[in-house]
């Protein structure tokens, strides 16, 4: 069984690049799974889902929907279409790990659906991995919608507010109540932490495995859109991430 | 029967609708901030606020503990008339009876305030979202303003719990996925059939020069910048109230300025 790795956190902490570089360090194959309809992990790793002619979870949806409405056999489920595109429509294959995209929705209503499916998926493709890797949305609606029940690893990235000590209490009840179950809760600092922030955090009893370092060259990086994967490995971003994942174990 | 000019009143069509403006961005780009220091600077009474983010940041940014006050959420008082066994169809009458009793509006001197809350229970936030568009709904016509700050993301937008917007300011940071976030806000608005009169860029306190010439090309209409200021900083790293920070704080002089720009009378 792979293992099952959930990155979340407030909006802006810095999510989606710990996971970015993350994969670099896990043993492969992993797959990623980019859970926010606001943003891409594939872009991030310089993967241009629509040139390599590939979907989004939300789009399979919307093509297994329309093909039972255009004439295909009511007696086959949208689930049963929609699986049909998984493999060759939205996974990405890439070099050490693969990559599935929810997308962004244009209807009215909630991503309960998308993630049902998406909840399923996971299951199903999970034992050809090594590991599994799970970029939230901002926030917690995500949660509650229990999309990874037995997680093994949970990192909190943590932006230097207030707010995120009430965020980490908010997690904890949200998970409790809707029964998803967890092996270890992580907490790390984000680029923006000082020294006094860090000693806020770390005198919260969470268990602290440190921050990942201000990276001049990744903001640029950010900024421009640019692959993470090119990030030079003696880059302090990448440097942090490593030894924040030696503390969980995972190198 | 016709429908006759009373019944429009009755249902605040067309007369005194509290215009609604709503804060949007990417997570931690300072939406809350802004709202807080709209909040603060604008001239209107009166004014309510929609803290629609389970993460329920704002109160503490405005000074209040809701708590304290012996106010509850939306998703609290949802969760309270579920948890007696009510039947579904029974809930926006038991919630609009929680309102009418004063649990859920707080009143403040400058402003009043109703917040989303978090939700404990397994699924997604469209029954307490439900709730909070059908309060705004009945409230919005006692208010001259009102201004919803969003949670980070999109999902809200599909919700529409807000379908008419006055001004829409999108609350941005120095990325590349700004540029992306502010198509995908356009994408989804124009699906879900949401209308707004006004849509505004608002740059963080993160901005350059640089960043500006960089993601102005969209050719939306620009508002200025949230200026850098760790008074801000220091406060929300405390959760204190931004009503505390000095009147001449950058950050204070740059949403004044933001505002102005958008056209709104402040105090």
């Amino acid at each position: 069984m792979a293992r099952k790795i959930v990155s979340t956190g407030r909006g802006g902490a810095g999510k989606s690049t710990f996971v970015a570089l993350m994969s670099r360090y896990l043993k492969p194959p992993s797959l990623l799974v980019d859970l926010d309809p606001d943003l891409s992990l594939a872009d991030m790793l310089g993967i241009d889902f629509q040139r390599e002619g590939k979907r989004t979870i939300v789009e399979a949806l919307y093509d297994a929907v329309k093909e039972r409405q255009e004439g295909g056999s009511p007696l086959t489920p949208v689930e049963d279409r929609f699986k049909g595109f998984v493999w060759g429509d939205c996974l990405y294959e890439g070099k050490g790990f693969d990559i599935l995209t929810l997308g962004t929705k244009d209807l009215e209503g909630c991503y309960c659906y998308p993630d049902h499916l998406l909840r399923k998926t996971i299951s199903q493709l999970s034992k050809n991995y090594s590991n599994v890797v799970v970029d939230s949305p901002a926030g917690l609606e995500h949660l509650n919608r229990n999309i990874v029940s037995e997680v093994d690893d949970l990192f909190v990235v943590l932006d230097p507010s207030d707010k995120s000590l009430i965020h980490i209490q908010k997690i904890k009840a949200i998970l409790k109540e809707v029964g998803t179950m967890y092996d270890h809760f992580y907490v790390l600092a984000n680029y923006m932490f000082d020294e006094a922030s860090e000693r806020v955090f770390k005198e919260t009893g969470e268990n602290y495995l440190g921050k990942i370092a201000y990276d001049k060259k990744l903001e640029e990086y950010n900024l421009r859109g640019e692959s993470l994967q090119k990030l030079p490995e003696d880059s302090p971003a990448c440097r942090s991430v490593r030894a924040i994942l030696e503390k969980a174990g995972l190198v | 029967m016709p429908i006759g000019a009373s019944d429009l009143r009755e249902s605040g069509v067309g007369l005194n609708m509290g215009k609604i403006n709503v804060i949007t961005g990417r997570g931690g780009t300072g939406k809350s901030t802004f709202t807080a220091l709209f909040a603060r600077y604008i001239r209107a009474k009166p004014l309510l606020l929609i803290d629609l983010d389970p993460d329920e940041s704002l109160a503490k940014m405005l000074g209040v503990n809701l708590e304290k006050e012996g106010k509850c959420t939306v998703s609290d008082a949802l969760y309270e008339v579920m948890g007696k066994g009510k039947e579904t169809k029974d809930v926006p009458d038991l919630l609009k009876r929680k309102m009418e009793e004063g649990r859920i509006l707080y009143r403040d001197r400058k402003f009043d305030l109703i917040t989303l809350g978090t939700k404990l229970a397994p699924g997604c936030y469209c029954l307490p979202d439900e709730m909070m568009k059908e309060t705004l709904r009945n409230l919005n016509k006692n208010y001259e303003i009102v201004i919803v700050d969003s949670p980070a993301g999109l999902e809200h937008l599909n919700r529409k719990v807000t379908p008419d917007i006055n001004d829409l300011f999108v609350v941005l940071d120095p990325s590349e996925k700004s540029a992306k976030h502010i198509e995908r806000i356009k994408y989804v608005t124009r699906g879900v059939k949401i209308a707004y009169k006004n849509f505004y860029l608002v740059g963080n306190y993160r901005f350059t020069d640089e960043v500006e010439t960089y993601l102005l090309k969209t050719g939306e209409r620009y508002l200025g910048r949230i200026a850098n200021d760790p008074l801000v900083r220091e406060s929300n790293l405390k959760g204190e109230s931004l009503f505390k920070i000095p009147e001449g704080s950058p950050s204070s002089i740059s949403v004044k300025k933001i505002l102005r720009e958008a056209g709104y009378v402040l105090v």
